[in-house]
């Protein structure tokens, strides 16, 4: 995969001279998620990483003689908005499958929406929750808060050795999600968890806190968010000389974490993430460049997972005997897909067969394989 | 525990001081107009993207140079957003001074909205990574660790505090300005200068407010198009906490909220014994607000004297 | 401050005197209550999607038609409306859902959800009473925000940010509303029940006590009404009325969870009465109208969407500070118009 992800960047390049061939046949995906208000962010990016792959796509005149079109709406993060957007897709024939919702909370509300009119859905939200209430039109091609908050625990008790661990979350489903996993995963080692706080999503000054829990003095400190507060979170730590290891989960693993939180104090975060290890963060880097040279900004923390759904859904239309919903379901359900983050496959539910979890550690300006569920 | 003591006041003296330099744009604009501007906040943001073109632009290396280069682009934020926040008046709220109190107030709202949006457009939604104004040194100190940054900031924010407060006070622009905001028809009549005195708060405000902006970039290190809507709203709240129109009210409210804060998510796990976390911090904070305007309902130095004389009769 | 405004007060008969003469506006005012009544019996043939959007709409001007009361009618300035909303909300969920295990008729929560709103406007409206203006919004703000907050770390009771699923759907005497098109009924008829109370209440005697607290209140304690009373109530009454929205909305949506009762949501309440028309029931429907549509039609457009939703907020505003519909043209006003031959 090391191949597929390098192959994309240099495609990515080619993309501005599209050829696009006469007779394509279009194939709309709709895709939700955030893309104004605070988290537009994350939404952005996501779907830009969609984008990316979907260009390289048509550039190369399709697949099987489809080319595809990217149909973006915005549901800010908002439930009720995520029911208009699910409907409106719904509705609208042309659209074969949808991508989204990014939130789990947007997603609960709008999951029915998608399951009556039988639209294939490859969703983003990681609450464990989402795909245990026996829809058969969902698929989740990303770890739920399970995986992603397990090893880190395992991480720090076996091998880093800690038995005191402070955990932070930002109060959201996935922040809080991983947090719980922790904290259930190190207690059940043996560890002690000393301290357990919550913060808002919207902070961005945690100093008050950092200094409490220095008189605590964890060995090892777990913070369930997103960026940019994980990198606030290690400069603050830095600049009050708190001294633990902090481990972070996957919204961490870009390249924004060092130069938001400067070099120094990024060293040694620990980071969880689904891409296996890349001969250190080259290919990455390389992803990034290429983003940037197509968007003119950089690459956002969920760019490379979006690429990943683009490739999957390409993949089940591709795979399909029809363009019909239900035959994309189908394709789905029986996926066998070598991805940029490695081979993905669904279980019944449509949650990922096997989701693997790597731990990296900042090194320089990199990342360096430090762990893995494997 | 003294050092976490000195620590923590360390810490709220150095989100105060940020609070308080953006409250002092809130209580200027509404000692005079009545309004809160909900743009103050995006103001705020600008100014530290404004900031950071200047460095992208001017590219200054080391030493003097580049403390020259700072001073520069601080100037040179001061009058973008300032002119900036002119032309808000000019286009958004001018045509709405005779109106009731809400139409300026959504106006604002709608304003505030487009431009976050303008900014994520043009320079994308993602935090973007901000070089310090102050290079960080950190000093221990009594055990507390605080960083050359962090003295920066309220040094910075105090300076330009007293600056305002001797220009509203001595300068024959300030004396305008106060005529204006203790009873606009009858300075009015007096022949005084009303668009003149809304204009110059409009150009002050919205430039402190910047250069809040340009220091809270730099202490943090981070900057994105939404970050004025959160400190916007607790600078606003510390303008109320303070007394809407008082510009110590300002100063002092936004260090009061930020010691609110800091106790609450310090003090409040122990003091509960676990029971409630650092998650109820801004319920805390919210609490002790309505507390102080649950005995003085105008704010800590707010005008109690006349109700009357505090919001105009009729609101809308 | 300007406007005229003294219509709250004035006696629904003598309306007619200063409705319009001219032939031509009440002709208009007749097609465009014959467009109104055509585009909602049409909404029911439309696509799922429009029914959906439709729906919204609804359930946004119940929740103006109960902010106004306390804005319009009273002249304060609440930002925390929302508050009510989600107790409805989550009252409605929490009572019938697995999530307690419980599973209550629909007709047995809603009087709860109901009382426990009106309990929650009354617990603001107490330390609220001396504030004015922008001391009242900041603190109302702040309610809005520790309801939130609350709902958000009391995970044992709401699921805290996972929020409750699964909600049940409503079932009265063998009948079930959960279709879109059911709800599009429901709310229908619940909005026109609930905005000929308001228009009832705002012509009352205590609907005459509130226009005075409007105009100003230290005269109005001088005429002998009792301003406390009469602000308890302003908060009770809309707060009822947005919980009653926000058990609807439960159990629309089926999902609930802390994120659908932001700040923004408060904010969007208040643009919606005041690009209506502050103060006019009529306005609200315009408003809600107006605030909704627009991001819908705009939605194709992704991130320039909230860009023009912004500019033309402001200037909608600037245009028509009093709001698209003005206080003066009340229902009473277009029934009148309606009438005269």
């Amino acid at each position: 995969m090391k191949r597929s992800l390098l192959s994309l960047v240099g495609l990515a390049a080619l993309v501005s001279t599209s050829l696009t061939p006469v007779m394509a046949e279009e194939v709309t995906i709709g895709a939700e998620a955030p893309l104004s208000g605070p988290q537009a962010l994350f939404g952005v990016t996501w779907h830009n990483g969609i984008k990316m792959y979907f260009d390289e796509v048509n550039a190369k005149g399709g697949v099987n003689g489809k080319t595809f079109v990217l149909e973006q709406l915005d549901d800010k993060a908002d439930p009720r908005e995520g029911t208009l957007v699910a409907q409106k897709l719904c509705d609208d024939d042309n659209v074969k499958a949808a991508i989204g919702p990014f939130n789990s909370g947007v997603a609960q509300a709008s999951l029915s929406i998608y399951g009556e009119c039988g639209m294939p859905q490859l969703v983003f939200g990681s609450n464990p929750a989402l795909t245990t209430q026996g829809f058969t039109h969902l698929f989740r091609p990303v770890a739920n808060d399970f995986a992603q908050g397990g090893l880190p625990a395992k991480y720090a008790f076996e091998t880093l050795k800690a038995t005191k661990a402070a955990v932070i979350h930002d109060k959201q489903v996935f922040g809080q999600g991983v947090a719980t996993i922790f904290t259930r995963d190190f207690e059940g080692f043996g560890g002690t968890v000393v301290s357990s706080s919550a913060v808002n999503p919207t902070d961005v000054d945690f100093t008050a806190l950092i200094t409490q829990l220095k008189s605590q003095s964890p060995e090892v400190i777990y913070l369930g968010a997103v960026m940019p507060q994980l990198a606030l979170f290690a400069k603050q730590m830095k600049e009050q000389g708190l001294e633990a290891k902090l481990i972070v989960p996957d919204g961490g693993y870009t390249p924004d974490l060092a130069a938001q939180a400067g070099k120094d104090a990024a060293q040694g975060v620990v980071v969880s993430f689904q891409v296996p290890p890349m001969d250190a963060s080259e290919p990455l880097k390389a992803f990034a460049a290429a983003y940037k040279a197509k968007f003119g900004e950089d690459v956002g923390p969920y760019s490379v997972y979006g690429y990943v759904i683009g490739q999957i859904a390409v993949e089940a239309v591709a795979k399909a005997a029809s363009t019909e919903r239900e035959d994309i379901i189908e394709a789905l359900r029986t996926i066998k897909i070598d991805t940029a983050v490695g081979p993905i496959e669904f279980t019944e539910t449509g949650d990922l067969k096997v989701a693997p979890v790597f731990l990296y550690a900042v090194d320089g300006d990199g990342f360096k394989l430090v762990a893995s569920s494997e | 525990m003294t050092g976490i003591i000195i620590q923590q006041i360390f810490n709220a003296l150095t989100i105060g001081a940020i609070y308080a330099m953006i409250a002092l744009g809130y209580t200027m604009v509404y000692g005079v107009l009545r309004l809160i501007n909900f743009v103050h906040g995006d103001l705020f943001m600008l100014g530290a993207y404004v900031a950071l073109a200047g460095f992208v632009l001017l590219a200054p290396g080391g030493g003097l140079v580049w403390a020259l280069a700072a001073a520069l682009i601080a100037i040179a934020v001061f009058m973008v957003v300032g002119g900036v926040g002119v032309a808000i008046e000019r286009t958004a709220y001018k045509p709405l001074r005779n109106s009731n109190r809400l139409a300026p107030m959504l106006s604002s709202l709608g304003l505030s909205l487009a431009l976050q949006t303008a900014v994520q457009i043009t320079m994308g939604p993602q935090p973007i990574a901000f070089q310090s104004l102050f290079p960080a040194i950190p000093l221990d100190f009594l055990g507390a660790r605080i960083t050359t940054v962090q003295i920066g900031i309220v040094v910075a924010a105090l300076l330009l505090m007293v600056g305002l407060k001797l220009f509203i006070a001595r300068s024959r622009l300030g004396v305008v300005v106060r005529a204006v905001s203790e009873n606009r028809r009858t300075a009015q009549l007096l022949g005084v200068d009303v668009d003149k005195a809304i204009s110059t708060i409009f150009f002050i405000g919205p430039g402190l407010g910047a250069l809040g902006g340009v220091l809270f970039a730099s202490y943090y290190g981070v900057m994105m198009p939404t970050m004025g809507i959160i400190i916007g709203l607790k600078a606003f709240t510390a303008a109320i906490l303070g007394g809407i129109g008082s510009i110590t009210g300002a100063v002092v409210g936004g260090f009061l909220l930020a010691f609110f804060e800091v106790f609450g998510t310090a003090m409040l796990p122990i003091l509960t014994n676990g029971w409630l976390g650092t998650e109820y911090r801004d319920i805390f904070a919210f609490l002790m607000l309505i507390l102080v305007l649950l005995f003085r309902p105008a704010g800590l130095f707010g005008e109690q004297t006349s109700e009357e004389s505090m919001v105009m009769k009729r609101d809308f | 401050m300007a406007g005229p405004s003294t219509d709250g007060a004035r006696a629904p008969g003598s309306t007619a005197e200063s409705a319009p003469e001219n032939a031509m506006v009440r002709n208009a005012l007749r097609a465009g209550l014959l467009l109104v009544v055509i585009t909602l019996v049409l909404v029911p043939f439309q696509s799922t999607y429009a029914v959906r959007v439709a729906d919204s709409i609804l359930i946004y001007v119940l929740l103006g038609i109960g902010l106004n009361i306390v804005v319009g009618y009273t002249g304060l300035l609440d930002l925390g409306f929302v508050a009510f909303y989600a107790v409805g909300a989550y009252t409605y969920a929490l009572l019938a859902s697995p999530q307690l295990g419980l599973h209550l008729p629909f007709l047995v929560i809603l009087p709860i959800a109901v009382i426990l709103g009106g309990l929650a406007g009354i617990l603001l409206g107490f330390p609220v009473l001396r504030l004015r203006g922008d001391y009242l919004a900041i603190v109302t703000l702040g309610f809005g925000e520790i309801i939130r907050v609350l709902i958000n770390n009391a995970d044992t009771v709401t699921n805290g940010p996972r929020g409750v699923m699964r909600i049940d759907r409503i079932d009265v005497a063998g009948f079930t509303i959960s279709r879109p098109i059911d709800f599009y009924w429901l709310l229908l008829v619940t909005v026109a029940i609930v905005a000929v109370i308001a228009f009832r209440l705002e012509k009352s005697i205590l609907g005459k006590g509130w226009a005075a607290i409007r105009e100003d209140q230290d005269a109005a304690r001088g005429i002998g009404i009792d301003t406390t009373k009469a602000k308890l109530a302003a908060f009770a009454i809309s707060a009822m009325i947005g919980s009653l929205a926000g058990v609807i909305f439960a159990a629309f949506q089926r999902f609930v969870s802390p994120e659908s009762f932001s700040l923004q949501e408060s904010i969007l309440i208040v643009l919606i009465i005041v690009i209506g028309g502050v103060g006019n029931i009529l306005g609200v429907f315009v408003g809600a109208t107006v605030l909704l549509l627009l991001p819908e039609i705009l939605r194709d457009y992704a991130e320039l969407r909230m860009l023009l939703l912004g500019l033309l907020m402001a200037v909608l505003i600037v245009l028509r500070p009093q709001g698209l519909v003005p206080r003066s043209f009340g229902p009473d006003r277009l029934l009148a118009a309606l009438r005269r031959r």
